[in-house]
Order: structure tokens, then sequence, then C-alpha cells
């Protein structure tokens, strides 16, 4: 008796269903916090990149002095806030993103395409304007 | 205290609870002030334009690093 019962409800068991799996859950917080973050670090963009648009404004009005030429003597007069702005702040915020890119490639299972790219196109943006401004910096 | 005190709408986050919108009242306080300083100092209307938009670009910054921090703290 017991094993035609126990039969009966190993025929009604079903598979175990998760509707959601936690793997995606990562995944589509990954996404959200790597967008929070390019936000963040756009912000911070914004600043080093004002300076370097007042600084073309100033070389194209002084015809005598050069972009390069308005940087040295921003970077001697302002030691410390050219050092925050136009390096340490484009180094930290390269670093941010690509890490940020890398989670989702890892929680996206290491695609060999570059598809997922496409959900992070915003970090690669800050990574290239950051590298341009270490640049500039740097000449 | 209830958290996220932000939340994200394309660059910008808006506040969420009563402690975010204290934090987005202080920074335009600030704005405002800085506008009056950078002005009483200025010997142009484009010298004012330009320190003051650069001095809101930094109030930004710190803002959405105080926003992001706040929205990240979950639900508890």
């Amino acid at each position: 008796m017991e094993t035609q019962d126990f039969e009966k409800k190993l025929s009604e068991m079903t598979k175990p269903e998760m509707p959601q799996l936690k793997h995606e859950n990562m995944l589509a917080n990954a996404i959200i916090n790597a967008r929070d973050k390019s936000v963040v670090s756009w912000w911070w963009l914004s600043v080093p990149v004002f300076i370097i648009l007042m600084l073309m404004m100033k070389s194209t009005f002084m015809p005598v002095t050069t972009l390069i030429s308005n940087m040295h003597e921003l970077e001697s007069s302002q030691k410390y806030m050219s050092l925050i702005f136009f390096l340490i702040s484009p180094v930290v915020l390269i670093i941010i993103n690509v890490a940020s890119i890398r989670k989702i490639y890892l929680l996206s299972g290491s695609p060999k395409s570059f598809h997922f790219l496409g959900s992070a196109w915003f970090n690669i943006l800050i990574i290239s304007v950051s590298i341009l401004i270490l640049i500039i910096y740097s000449l | 205290m209830n958290f996220p005190w932000f939340k994200r709408i394309g660059i910008f986050f808006i506040p969420a609870t009563i402690a975010g919108w204290i934090i987005l009242v202080a920074g335009i306080a600030f704005a405002i002030y800085s506008f009056i300083d950078i002005d009483s100092r200025s010997h142009s209307v484009s010298d004012t334009l330009m320190n003051f938009v650069f001095m809101c670009l930094i109030i930004g910054a710190v803002y959405s690093l105080i926003a992001y921090a706040t929205s990240r703290v979950k639900w508890k």
C-alpha cells in the first residue's frame, strides 16, 4: 500500500522550477551598478573637460598661446588641483569603469563576441575621454 | 533611516527621501552662495559665468558621489 502511494506521489512530482535565475539578477545588478558608476564618473570627468575647453577657448582668443602652453601654465600655478583633476581622477575612473566592464563580461559567461559591450557603452566612452585627458596632460 | 536616498534618472540623481532633498537643497544653497561670492570678486559677466559653471560642476560631482553612495544602501 505504502509503495503504491509512493509511486503515485512520485508520478505526480514535477521538476523543481526556478522562474528567475540568481545569475540573471547578478548580471542585471552589475549592469545597473556600472551605469550608476558611469554617471558619477561623467560628473567627475566634466570638471577637467570644462577646464580643457576653457583653455582651448583661451588659446583661440590669444593666438600667441596654445592649449599645451596654457596647460603648463595651469600646472605651475595650480599644482594640486591639476594633479587631482588631470591625473588622479582619470586614472581612478579608468580603473573603476574597467572593473565594471570586466564584471559584466564575467557574468555574461565570458562571451567571445563583443555584444555585451552594448550595455556598457557609456563606461567605454568615459574610459576613452579619461585616456584623452591623460594624453593631453602628459604632453 | 530609509534608504536609498536617491534614484537615478539619466545622468541625474533625484532625491527619493527627505534626507535626499536636504542634500539637494544644501547643494543649491551652496551654489547660490558661490555665485554671489564669485560675482562680488569678478570683473565681467563672462568671468562670473566661467567660474560659476566650474563651481557648479564641482558641486555636481560631489553631489553625485554622495547620491551614488547612499543609493547603493538597501532598504532595511
